[in-house]
């Protein structure tokens, strides 16, 4: 009797082992620190925000929701009033209250290695209200401060204060649905559910993160099921996965855009060689001309192999600003040639173009596609592929005619790549227009936008914004957006997110 | 013997003082990482505060010279991109690679040197010829084909090996789980798959020759037994310049594992110096080549002891 019970145990046990519901991730980068203030990149954002919550977090579709703040007013619009939730804890214990909300952004404001001083820079002051009220006030007004908040997760003030940041980045408590377990660098991550989370009790158990950063590596885990999901599926690799019965496959649009840029401002730019001796981009035909002569479908269907969608404008459809009035115009390599013409160069001109080869999907074979589009109208490119190391620093110093880079409106917003690419290169915005395209009618639609609080009535300076600047202007040339790819076990519920994290909670398994 | 231990320990201070100026001097050259870690959107106050904040504010002199100030203290500098300790994120990662080359070292001598001497014994027979065919392909094909090809075999099509990752780790090694152990073999096989063609190729080639030397005819002659011969008197000969290129290629296991480690996932430091280099985080790739250089110097002192042994008629 005794044997039997024995072994019924050790049966209850083998079986509660098997049904414990573990997940296995295959990630295309491991993190780069467990600090949630050190870097803003994707995957460490990704992991971070199952163990991190912040105070608005962003929906699949990148709409904003209530997180550890249950609702908030916006009495003046420079001043947002917060109120937080109550009861929720941290994952050691202690309680969640707003003086954890004013240490955390006095830290990622002011702590010089923050990687998130961008994104918070709008944010001219907080204070502590009550234990469960906080106020924000920013410099200007700012419709999107609810979007930035979403980036910044809450740390706890009792458990970080008076701690090194190297003790911080390897122990991170925060309220989110999973706790750290062991983090083995470029090994794996490996995360617990935190049962008193305030949402619920989450449904997978145990979650590994494992950085398979080489493609075939990655889909060799997939096919051979150690993994259960991996994300970024090479495009080579897609039919093999499509083939697997036991696979699920799932395109998600996402929110990067690949473009060109080119040099709007010198008379006399470094990387061409045109018949006038003058800089062929400064007139608005000559970049008309580059974008009917782009065969962007043929890039899409040969280098993107399909998994990329042609751009017409600056973002996707899922972010505020989208203009459903603008449609991609076709590849018309006659109209170029024509427009080249008329602009006073029918023979073409001689440019190199800029591309990173480490950074984007196929980037350095997109530019590579693009110069064998242009050979035909006449304008012949040279291809100068280099690490993304080398790209930035010599794009930074603007020693560059004609390059190809990418931008993610990652907080939803149109504002992102209008701030930040299409205003003109002063002392606030267009940090990142490395063309230097510059219009004060755009530039006046984009700094007024900013402090219309009404989102209808913002959204028609946003578009119109657009409109002139692309349409009219053409200030740079938009390819496409990328698509993120993934591959998943049949008995995985997952849905994929348009900001490309990983979020453990909505995962279920069958 | 103490003269010698002093002079060697001279000259590796001197090595790594060289190696680290030039890898600081390039990595200084090679862009800015502070381009990498910021957005592109960064304002130039980002910029500056967060150069200033790493110290990449200064002259290359003034950085150079904080660095060694810093090492005087054995402190090697914070990673940039991972915040923590330079030399911490280096250890770490070390035992991984470590028993990735010490095995697939172990892998291919006790394979490699009988294989080798099997094949000079009778040079045309079968056997020695599909031992050559082996060892041929051994040379020739790619790691990263060997390591894909297994793979496919093993992990995709019958599913009994684990495709990547390093298992259970227990005490520094996943050589004493089982499931270590199923991590290991795919790795290990074929980081050694140059290893163990060359060195059989050089135990046969060193066997051929030494067997006909005249001492060798004269121990025949004896009538000492064949195997004697051959295990004793023949192969102490060749193993001098057996041992000198182990030792090397030892060092360049452990220094070049890069490919091996990247199809595999396998975390070792090949794959982080890779990935350091590609985001200009010099402080982890001076710390990971201060490293290797040890290791080199340490294996070639190894060496140089050993042949001591060997050939009584060398002292150090």
């Amino acid at each position: 009797m005794k044997k039997l019970l024995i072994v019924l145990a050790a049966t209850a046990l083998l079986s509660s082992v098997c049904f414990a519901k573990d997940l296995k991730i295959g990630i295309a980068s491991g993190a780069l620190a467990m600090d949630p203030y050190y870097q803003n990149e994707t995957t460490t954002n990704s992991i971070l925000s199952n163990i991190f919550d912040s105070l608005i977090s962003f929906d699949k579709d990148i709409k904003t929701k209530p997180s550890l703040a249950v609702s908030w007013a916006n009495p003046e619009p420079t001043v947002w009033i917060l109120k937080l939730r109550k009861g929720v804890k941290f994952h050691n214990g202690n309680n969640f209250n707003a003086d954890d909300v004013i240490f955390s952004f006095d830290r990622v404001k002011n702590w010089d290695k923050s990687g998130f001083k961008s994104t918070v820079a709008m944010i001219e002051s907080f204070s502590k209200i009550d234990d469960f009220t906080v106020k924000f006030v920013t410099k200007k007004p700012f419709p999107i401060l609810l979007r930035k908040l979403t980036y910044v997760g809450i740390l706890d003030k009792e458990t970080v204060e008076g701690k090194s940041n190297e003790w911080i980045t390897l122990n991170p408590v925060g309220t989110g649905p999973y706790k750290l377990v062991t983090w083995r660098k470029g090994d794996l991550i490996k995360l617990t559910a935190y049962n008193d989370h305030w949402r619920g009790k989450p449904e997978i158990e145990n979650v590994v993160f494992r950085p398979l950063t080489n493609n075939a590596t990655r889909v060799a885990a997939i096919l051979s099921g150690e993994v259960d999901i991996i994300n970024r599926v090479p495009v080579v690799d897609v039919a093999r996965v499509r083939r697997n019965d036991k696979l699920n496959f799932f395109v998600k649009p996402g929110l990067r855009l690949i473009f060109l840029q080119m040099d709007q401002f010198r008379e006399d730019s470094p990387h061409i060689k045109s018949p006038t001796g003058k800089n062929p981009f400064l007139d608005v035909r000559v970049r008309k001309a580059l974008f009917y002569g782009i065969n962007e479908d043929a890039i899409v269907k040969y280098v993107m192999k399909d998994f990329a969608i042609p751009a017409a404008q600056f973002s996707p459809s899922v972010v505020f600003g989208y203009d459903p009035s603008i449609e991609r115009e076709k590849y018309d390599p006659k109209k170029a040639k024509e427009l080249l013409a008329e602009a006073g160069y029918p023979n073409g001109f001689e440019v190199q173009l800029d591309s990173p080869n480490n950074r984007y999907i196929n980037d350095s074979q997109i530019a590579q596609a693009v110069a064998a589009s242009l050979s035909k109208i006449g304008i012949k490119v040279t291809v100068n592929a280099t690490p993304k190391s080398t790209f930035w620093a010599e794009n930074r110093k603007l020693n560059t005619s004609f390059f190809l880079m990418g931008w993610a409106s990652a907080d939803g917003d149109a504002s992102s790549i209008l701030d930040a690419i299409v205003h003109s290169y002063d002392t606030v915005k267009g940090f990142g227009n490395r063309g230097r395209f510059s219009n004060a009618e755009v530039d006046a639609l984009i700094d007024q936008s900013s402090a219309i609080m009404n989102p209808d009535e913002r959204l028609k300076y946003l578009q119109k914004a657009q409109k002139i600047a692309l349409t009219d202007l053409q200030c740079f040339i938009p390819l496409h957006y990328q698509v993120d790819l993934y591959a998943f076990g049949k008995t995985i519920n997952f849905e994929p997110r348009t900001d490309s994290r990983i979020w453990v909670f909505d995962i279920s398994t069958q | 013997m103490a003269k010698y231990i002093f002079n060697r320990l001279f000259h590796s201070v001197l090595v790594m003082f060289t190696i680290s100026f030039i890898v600081f001097f390039i990595m200084f050259k090679a862009g800015d990482p502070v381009e990498l870690m910021l957005p592109i959107d960064a304002t130039q106050q980002e910029v500056i505060e967060m150069k200033h904040a790493l110290g990449l504010d200064q002259s290359f002199i003034i950085q150079y010279g904080k660095f060694l100030e810093n090492v005087a203290q054995g402190n090697l500098g914070n990673s940039f991109r991972y915040g923590q300790p330079a030399l911490d994120i280096v250890i770490e990662r070390f035992p991984a690679t470590l028993e990735l080359s010490v095995l697939a070292m172990i892998f291919s001598i006790i394979l490699g040197i009988p294989l080798g001497i099997i094949s000079s014994l009778k040079p045309n027979s079968i056997l020695s010829r599909v031992i050559m065919f082996f060892s041929l392909i051994g040379i020739s094909v790619p790691v990263f084909w060997t390591g894909m090809i297994l793979v496919l075999i093993f992990s995709v099509v019958f599913g009994v090996l684990p495709s990547s990752g390093r298992g259970e780790v227990f005490l520094f090694t996943s050589a004493l789980t089982w499931d270590g152990i199923k991590h290991l073999i795919m790795p290990v096989i074929t980081l050694s798959a140059f290893q163990l063609a060359l060195i059989l190729r050089l135990t046969r080639t060193g066997m051929m020759e030494v067997l006909l030397q005249d001492y060798i005819k004269l121990a025949t002659a004896k009538g000492v037994p064949r195997r004697i011969i051959v295990y004793y008197h023949a192969l102490k000969n060749t193993l001098i310049p057996l041992i000198t290129v182990i030792g090397i290629q030892f060092g360049q296991l452990v220094a070049f594992t890069i490919i091996t480690e990247t199809i595999f996932a396998w975390p070792g430091t090949g794959k982080l110096i890779i990935d350091s280099i590609q985001n200009l985080d010099r402080p982890i790739v001076v710390a990971y080549l201060l490293c290797i250089s040890v290791i080199f110097v340490a294996i070639n002192f190894i060496v140089d002891v050993l042949y001591t042994f060997i050939d009584p008629r060398v002292r150090v």
